[in-house]
């Protein structure tokens, strides 16, 4: 397996590829990720907390991971432009689950990253930090993505056990993903917006060579 | 027991941690942040990273409500009678009590929101205005710029929690926001009382308050566009006593402070940042 991160070296930032590659590494070997695949661990130095944001991909035959990572996940909230790497170890432990998961055949139909709709993944951050709690990842914190799950699922009875049903859960597909958003959607009663974008906002730049929607 | 408490002796515990406001501007991501489009500044559920945006802004209405407190209580004590009329201090008084309040209200609605005390960075700057030797300025940076904003900002949140369906959140705020609508109001009267008779008084005192409104528009975080994260809640100013012309005049404010940041984030660049 071999893991590349960029940029190399950091420009904006204070922060040091070959500490970012060492924590991937320690990422790839706590999660129980195949030694077979590639990764490229792309950071975006730009991005300032509270600006966070990860999109993990599976690329190719045979498969690549393509990871794109906001710097201001690696950001300490209490000091500007301070790499935490409790924080880091935390988001790449994440991110590496999730390209875990990807590369199942039960997630082969999930949307890319991009195109996941916010509920869903909301849902699958839910279920990440659950296993990453009980693999002793440090800085994983309920009380936190509860919050970040509600804007998404809903403030009501039936989004909260469905939150507790994806902490807790050990091996989920795709499908009972996409079910558990069913769930929520059912019991939600938030207005939907009335118009929806022609492109879903992203905070990652679009790439020079993509094609506007 | 001294006058004038200077804003690096405030108490903290260790979970505090402090930055300046150069550090802000001077940050090197700036510029290439602006050349970046990130569409629409606004806080929704539906943003990316809508959740780490609300949680830091909640967590500087927590720093901010501290220092509302620290502000007001110093200016109950700073003053004798003649300077501050005893029925001014019964209003900062009353303030204290209010904005204790917020501080246990921004508490529980942090916890609520997955946020521990000092998670985030804390600025001092608001405290800042409240040190003015004149109690008339400090009415006027304090109580019509920095509660103004405070409305401003309650009002963003009350809406993101209107559509992110959190009731917790859309209470709460609004009963803060009244608050704040009632703080604008004693700023704005006890000016009118203090400087009846004393036009150049008024007018340091209104240019004071210019200051501290454009420092607190810095970089567009209040405007009136897409870009700008916190709206000018102009119904709810006009409850507080703000006319139309010095809304209108804010709005310029903070246009001129967006141009100025985007000015000295250039310059910054152009000093140079990490690596090679």
């Amino acid at each position: 397996m071999t893991i590349t991160v960029t940029p190399d070296p950091f420009r904006l930032v204070p922060y040091h590829t070959a500490t970012v590659h060492g924590l991937a590494v320690d990422a790839a070997r706590v999660t129980g990720f195949p030694d077979d695949v590639d990764v490229a661990l792309e950071i975006d130095e730009v991005l300032p907390h509270p600006l966070t944001g990860t999109f993990v991909d599976v690329l190719g035959d045979p498969p690549r991971v393509d990871m794109w990572m906001s710097g201001a996940n690696f950001e300490d909230p209490k000091r500007p432009l301070q790499f935490q790497h409790e924080l880091a170890r935390a988001e790449l432990a994440r991110a590496f689950l999730r390209a875990c998961d990807r590369l199942r055949p039960e997630f082969g139909n999930a949307p890319a990253d991009e195109e996941l709709s916010d509920r869903q993944r909301a849902a699958w951050d839910v279920w990440t930090e659950g296993r990453a709690a009980r693999l002793g990842v440090p800085a994983t914190r309920p009380d936190r993505l509860l919050y970040h799950y509600r804007l998404q699922h809903g403030f009501n009875d039936v989004a909260d056990a469905v939150f507790e049903r994806l902490w807790h859960a050990d091996a989920l597909t795709w499908d009972d993903l996409e079910q558990a958003c069913r769930d929520t959607d059912a019991a939600d009663t938030r207005e939907r917006p009335k118009r929806t974008a022609l492109r879903k906002e992203q905070l990652r730049a679009p790439k020079p060579d993509a094609t506007p929607a | 027991m001294r006058k004038i408490f200077p804003p690096n002796e405030l108490a903290r515990d260790e979970r505090f941690v402090r930055t300046k406001i150069e550090d802000r501007v001077l940050d090197p991501r700036n510029m290439a942040m602006m050349e970046r489009d990130l569409g629409s500044a606004k806080l929704e559920p539906s943003r990316p990273a809508a959740a780490d945006r609300a949680r830091s802004l909640m967590h500087g209405i927590f720093v901010g409500e501290i220092q509302a407190l620290e502000g007001a209580g110093r200016t109950c004590f700073d003053f004798d009678d003649e300077d501050a009329p005893f029925a001014l201090k019964l209003d900062m008084a009353r303030q204290c009590w209010d904005e204790s309040r917020h501080v246990e209200i921004s508490v529980k609605l942090s916890e609520w929101m997955g946020t521990e005390i000092g998670e985030f960075t804390e600025s001092t700057f608001l405290y800042e205005a409240a040190c003015a030797d004149d109690p008339v300025l400090r009415l006027c940076g304090v109580n019509r710029a920095l509660e103004g904003l405070a409305i401003d900002v309650f009002n963003t949140m009350k809406e993101f929690g209107d559509v992110s369906g959190d009731p917790v959140l859309e209470f709460c705020e609004d009963w803060m926001l009244a608050d704040e609508v009632t703080h604008v109001k004693m700023g704005s009267d006890w000016l009118r009382r203090l400087t009846e008779k004393d036009t150049e008084r008024r007018n340091r005192a209104l240019e004071f308050q210019r200051t501290v409104d454009k420092i607190f528009s810095l970089g567009g975080f209040r405007g009136e566009g897409d870009e700008n994260p916190i709206h000018l809640a102009r119904r709810f100013r006009a409850m507080a006593g703000f006319d139309d012309a010095e809304m209108d005049e804010l709005a310029e404010i903070a246009k001129q402070a967006q141009a100025d940041a985007e000015a000295m984030a250039a310059a910054a660049q152009q000093g140079g940042a990490y690596g090679a």
